[in-house]
Order: C-alpha cells, then structure tokens, then sequence
C-alpha cells in the first residue's frame, strides 16, 4: 500500500499494519489448526492401525519397535498409563507390567551372583528363557522400555554405560567413575589383575586396591587366586557371563 | 553321566573373603556336592583324595584343602554328613539321612513281601530284590546304622550265627 503523506496518512498505515498483524495471527492460527487437524487424523489412523495389528504388535518385537517410533513421533505414549485407551485396546501396558516384574524377579535372583548388576543381554537370555512357553519374543529395548517404567516406579532401577555393553543395576550401589573404569577394562576377559589395572589406567597400586575392595565388597567381584602366576584375578560376573543359572545343563 | 542345572563357576574355586559372597559360595558348592553324590551314588569322600567335582583341568583349577573342608563342614553342620574321623579327612555322605534310609528300607520290605522274612545284610544291598532300587549299592556303614535305627523301633532283629556268617536281619515290619 502506497504510503501518504499527513495524519490520514499515518492512521492509513496503522490500520495496515493492524490488518498485517491480523492476518499474521490468523494465518497462525491457521497453521495450528491445520496441525491439530492432522495430528488428530494421524491419532485416529494410529488407532486405527493398533486395532488392526494388535497381535502382531504383541508378538513381534521388530514390529513393536516401530510401532513405538510412530507413536513418540506423534508424541503419543502407549504405556503412559496402565488404564485408558491404550492399554485397554493393545493391552501394551500389561505387556510391559509383566516384563518389568519379570525383570525384578531375574535381578533379584541373581543379586546375590552378580551383586546386582547384570548385563542387559544377560537379563534378556534370562528372561527368553523364562518366556519359552508364551512363544512372546523380547528385545533388549522392549527390556529398555520396561526399566524406564520400573524407574518412574523409583524401584532403584538404572541403565548404565560401561564400555560396549549396558547393564542394569538393581541395587542403590553407587558406583564412581573408578569403578565403572575397572568394569569396563573387565569386559575384555571378565577378570583384571592389581597389575593390569595399574599398568592400563596409569593408577598408584593403592588406588587401584581400593576401587577393587568396594567392589569386592559391594558382591559385584570375586577373587580368583587359582592361576598358575599367582596373581590374584578379579572376576566380575556382570560383565563375563561366565555362568548361565537359568535352568541350562552343562 | 553327571549333568548338573549348576556348575559352580571359575570364580567360585577360591574362597571368597567377603562373607556373604562366601556364603554364597558354600551354598553353592553344598547343593553341588549334594547332587553330584545322589546322583554317583558316592557315600565318602576323601578330603586329600583326586574327587572329580573338586577339579576342573579345563580351566586347571582345584579346590584347596581348606576350601574342600569348608565346603564338606557346611554339608555336616546341616547334618547331611559326617566326619569319620577327627582329622576330617573322610567324610560321610548323607545325601538321604538315615531316617530316609530306614523309611526306603520299610518301603523295600513291603514291595517285596518280605516282612517276616530272613536277609543277610550283603543280601540287602548287593541281592536281587535291590537291583535296579535304591539300595543297591548303598553304603554298609550307612547301612547298619539304619537297620540299628530300625532294630531300636522293633522293626527288624539283627543277628549273627557264626562269626564267619555275614549278619542277619530278621524283619517284623
């Protein structure tokens, strides 16, 4: 619009930029509402979708992945509450119920072995092993995902890090950052020597004997004095899987 | 062939400091025991003996003397074993007790109509009647110890007629 000149003029771009203003915001709105329209049609078809595949989504994991990957892409969590819409329809929540409680009853059956850090592809042998008979296959991130409700339940539950694998810890055990080095040079043979941690980590041997007796005591090491070179191993069994209790034969 | 739903693993062949990973392992290594001599029918062990639960030369480890005797202590401390002697060099197995013993004794004298009948001992674990039953083979000392159980509640008399006769035992089950 042509701009002219005197207060007719000023009041003539006032009213423009009003109208600008107007329009901007409707266009907004606009956008907004188109969103929700489509965020409510893309809801409905996942709906939709879920009541068709129900089955497939409780008995393939590959197909649950992906199934969650569209649901947090349309920011709808199916496990988010144990009543409503989701869980009635998918019974997904039970789904998660259930592994979580088997993922208890593993880690505290095995606590007492591994001191109660176990690696998450251990939890899963263990728990495939449980659930042979119900033919419902699981991932580690179906396992994943079943932790991360356990933990919102502040049962003391946590993923962590160390090196390659990932392993859960059942126990309020606080591990620092010395520990969780130990543990990740363990994962190579499933045992490290006072010697090769001071050799690899550059530590004082004082410092090194400290981090091994907390976790020595803490149940998540064992010493194994055996070896012909008589340097004493320490074992940890969260990270070696060198033992299998659930129900195999040797 | 042994085979076992437990093996202890590689790092339960030292004995563990901590006591509650000790205890543990003597769990463990009890109910290993335990099975591996059900299972063997083996009824002594010999603490400084080659036994083949207390070596694994796959991984060329061996329980020492001190852990062999802690392990067989705990199994005769819950009363499912004894020392035969007080070096606690021969350990008697009692993977059933002898009460159990006496009951699979009354059991056998039933199944096999024997209850006003005559046996010799030998007959009783080595005759026709045990083959293939849980008496086969068991232990004499075992044995006679159950059959004195049972001599005590007048279930059986024991006798002997001759000191070059095997002794006897007269039911009245």
């Amino acid at each position: 619009m042509r701009r002219r000149p005197g207060i007719g003029g000023l009041q003539t771009a006032a009213a423009a930029r009003d109208q600008y203003r107007l329009l901007g915001e409707n266009v907004a709105k606009l956008r907004t509402d188109m969103m929700k329209e489509q965020l409510a049609t893309f809801k409905s078809q996942l709906e939709e979708f879920a009541r068709k595949h129900k089955n497939d989504i409780r008995k393939n994991p590959a197909f649950r992945a992906q199934f969650h990957e569209m649901c947090a892409k349309v920011g709808v969590d199916p496990l988010a509450s144990n009543k409503g819409f989701w869980a009635e329809l998918l019974g997904i929540g039970d789904f998660y119920y259930e592994l979580g409680v088997q993922i208890i009853e593993v880690c505290m059956l095995t606590r007492s072995l591994n001191g109660g850090l176990i690696s998450l592809q251990e939890l899963c042998n263990h728990l495939r092993q449980r659930r042979k008979k119900d033919r419902e296959a699981v991932t580690e991130d179906d396992c994943l995902r079943a932790i991360s409700k356990l933990k919102v339940l502040g049962s003391g539950f946590e993923v962590i890090t160390i090196g390659k694998k990932k392993l859960v810890r059942s126990v309020p055990t606080e591990l620092n950052k010395d520990h969780n080095q130990i543990l990740e040079l363990a994962q190579g043979q499933g045992f490290v020597t006072v010697e090769e941690v001071q050799r690899r980590l550059t530590w004082t041997s004082g410092r090194v004997i400290d981090a091994l007796e907390t976790l020595l005591e803490e149940g998540l090491a064992m010493i194994d004095n055996g070896n012909k070179d008589g340097k004493c191993q320490y074992w940890f069994p969260c990270v070696s899987s060198v033992y299998s209790f659930a129900g195999s034969d040797t | 062939r042994f085979r076992s739903k437990r093996r202890p693993p590689e790092l339960y062949w030292s004995l563990q400091p901590v006591r509650d990973t000790h205890e543990k392992q003597i769990q463990l290594w009890k109910e290993l025991i335990l099975d591996y001599c059900k299972a063997q029918k083996v009824f002594l062990i010999g603490v400084v003996e080659d036994f083949p639960l207390f070596s694994n030369s796959a991984i060329d480890r061996t329980l020492s003397h001190e852990a062999r005797e802690t392990f067989l202590s705990a199994i005769v401390g819950e009363g499912s074993a004894e020392w035969l002697d007080k070096g606690h060099r021969k350990c008697l197995i009692l993977w059933h007790r002898i009460q159990d013993w006496a009951d699979i004794i009354l059991h056998f004298v039933k199944e096999n109509g024997l209850e006003d009948s005559l046996m010799t001992v030998e007959e009783i674990r080595s005759g026709t009647e045990s083959h293939g039953t849980k008496l086969q083979g068991i232990d004499r000392t075992i044995l006679m110890r159950t059959l004195k159980l049972l001599e005590n509640k007048g279930k059986l008399a024991l006798f002997k007629r001759t000191s070059a006769d095997d002794e006897g035992v007269k039911f009245s089950v």
